[in-house]
């Protein structure tokens, strides 16, 4: 059962991810943007991280059949480790940028730093929550 | 005394009655390291794994340059010493320690003080303890081996194997200890090659930072036009240097935690050479080009080398001054690209000259040391006809582009 769900929600969260892969390295190529509500496709390294989004979808389809099999989980973790990988970079600029100041001051004021964190965010981050359904497959291998 | 075969039966009892043989049970962990390897799935993770490092590298480096070290140096120290410097604003010593007085940034200023201090400090101590720190967690914790391997089929190609990304990632960090780590190769044929190509197209992680500074949108262009090149003498030199090029034998070792302690350690040990031995380089080249443009002698060499460097490679003249202090330092040579009035393309092309000229000095004593004098002369030979003939092949790729 718990096979069985993990098998459907990673096909469907692999599309997801391949075709947002997809869409980033198109929009990468054709050195432009997009925005849609709280998701953006645009900023530095376009390509790189739709070539990794793009792996980690295919890791995670190709994952799906017997998932809690050991080496079909190690290609479903790898997946969430290449979306993390991008997803967290981009959480630490954010941070970084957040803090220091610009012209005004040393310190960023309150409202600076609170508008840093709000969106639109890039895709690995929008993401990021969904793809820690991995930890609890690891967890209950282990168990 | 017991003979072989008593010996073996010894060694036989002994085995049987204290080791226990069972069912080895295949971890995650195990399944991970085997993907890790495997070219298919290897491959897209260490894209992955390369995309964090430089991601980090950049946000790690920005956060102390831009963030804070820039307005430091150029809101603050700037306006204070060019105002209680007590020689005057006319004076030789004021040229040499404080520089240009109208400077409103000290990457202009070039001063030893100014621009000395800030490149070192302000711009490649972040750089370096970035490069640094992403490394050692990358060697502890298992992945470098694994890179080797993965990269093993492409470095055959030039004479070289797997394990020599070992050198070449040390030498994205310091040039000067990947010449020592290529004693990992085994013939004095790959130890040659690598020094070579580490030597002449490999930026460290100080020349790296400051080119991210300079040329932020086209570091990667430039960084792409380095890779090839390193490919392309890498495979000349394996066809002509006699020689044999074995196969890797590897170890790996299981993935690990890094620790924070060995992390720690290790950082340190690495970053605190930097203070020992690149910053007093820097602040020496700064004093030296500063004499050298006082005494007239700049000015005198830039005329006699004026048509070399603007027919042949397409650059200012002006840029004589950054190739005489790239011998003592690549990122002070890098920052003072930034201070002379040129096109993008133009910029591009010097910095590119910069990397492949003459290596520091520091790397010139290595070179000598490790390889020595017949190796020393032939890299020399090999990085004379690179400079000229990769640097010349930039321009003319600028020319038919219609852009030069």
């Amino acid at each position: 059962m718990k096979n069985k769900f993990g098998s459907v929600y990673f096909s469907i969260f692999g599309l997801i991810v391949l075709g947002l892969g997809i869409a980033e390295l198109i929009i990468g190529v054709a050195a432009r943007s997009f925005t849609w509500s709280i998701l953006e496709i645009s900023g530095e390294f376009l390509l790189w991280k739709g070539i990794i989004l793009f792996f980690a979808g295919f890791f995670y389809l190709s994952s799906v059949k017997n998932l809690t099999e050991i080496h079909q989980l190690a290609k479903n973790v790898m997946a969430s480790v290449m979306l993390w990988t991008i997803a967290g970079m981009q959480i630490f600029a954010i941070i970084t940028e957040s803090i220091p100041g610009g012209e005004e001051g040393w310190i960023n004021t309150w409202e600076g730093f609170l508008s840093a964190y709000s969106p639109p965010y890039i895709p690995a981050l929008i993401l990021l929550p969904f793809s820690l359904v991995t930890i609890y497959y690891v967890y209950a291998r282990e168990k | 005394m017991l003979d072989v075969e008593q010996r073996w039966e010894l060694i036989d009892k002994i085995a049987k009655r204290t080791i226990k043989f069972g069912k080895y049970r295949h971890t995650l962990k195990d399944a991970i390291a085997e993907i890790t390897v495997k070219p298919l799935t290897g491959i897209p993770i260490a894209i992955a794994v390369l995309y964090g490092f430089w991601a980090f590298f950049v946000a790690f480096a920005g956060f102390f340059t831009d963030g804070f070290l820039v307005k430091l140096f150029d809101m603050h120290w700037l306006p204070w010493l060019q105002e209680v410097f007590p020689a005057g604003k006319e004076s030789w010593l004021y040229y040499i320690f404080v520089g240009d007085p109208l400077a409103e940034n000290c990457f202009e200023a070039f001063g030893m003080l100014t621009s000395g201090l800030f490149v070192a400090i302000g711009v490649v101590l972040p750089a370096i303890v970035a490069f640094y720190l992403v490394l050692i967690v990358l060697e502890d914790s298992g992945y470098l081996p694994r890179l080797a391997v993965l990269i093993d089929t492409v470095l055959h190609k030039i004479g070289l194997h797997g394990y020599a990304i070992v050198p070449s990632i040390l030498s994205l960090g310091c040039n000067v200890p990947a010449c020592t780590a290529c004693r990992i190769l085994e013939t004095k044929k790959q130890r040659f090659i690598m020094r070579t190509i580490l030597a002449i197209f490999i930026p460290c992680g100080a020349q790296l930072g400051i080119m991210l500074k300079v040329i932020p949108e086209t570091v990667g262009w430039v960084i792409l036009y380095l890779l090839i090149g390193y490919f392309i003498l890498g495979f000349i030199l394996s066809r002509i240097v006699p020689g044999e090029s074995p196969e890797l034998l590897l170890d790996i070792p299981s993935y690990q935690r890094p620790t924070f302690s060995n992390v720690g350690r290790k950082l340190w040990v690495r970053t605190s050479s930097f203070f020992t031995t690149a910053i007093p380089f820097v602040l020496l080249g700064v004093i030296i080009i500063n004499v050298l443009y006082l005494t007239g002698v700049i000015d005198w060499l830039a005329a006699g080398l004026g048509p070399l460097l603007s027919g042949w490679f397409g650059v200012p003249k002006e840029t004589v001054g950054a190739l005489i202090v790239a011998f003592l330092r690549k990122d002070l040579a890098v920052a003072q690209l930034s201070a002379i009035e040129m096109t993008k393309y133009q910029m591009v092309t010097s910095v590119v000259l910069v990397s492949i000229y003459f290596p520091c000095i520091a790397t010139f004593i290595m070179l000598l040391k490790e390889g020595g004098a017949k190796g020393f002369l032939g890299s020399l030979a090999a990085l004379v006809a690179t400079v000229f003939l990769y640097g010349g092949l930039l321009h003319l790729i600028w020319i038919l582009l219609g852009v030069a």
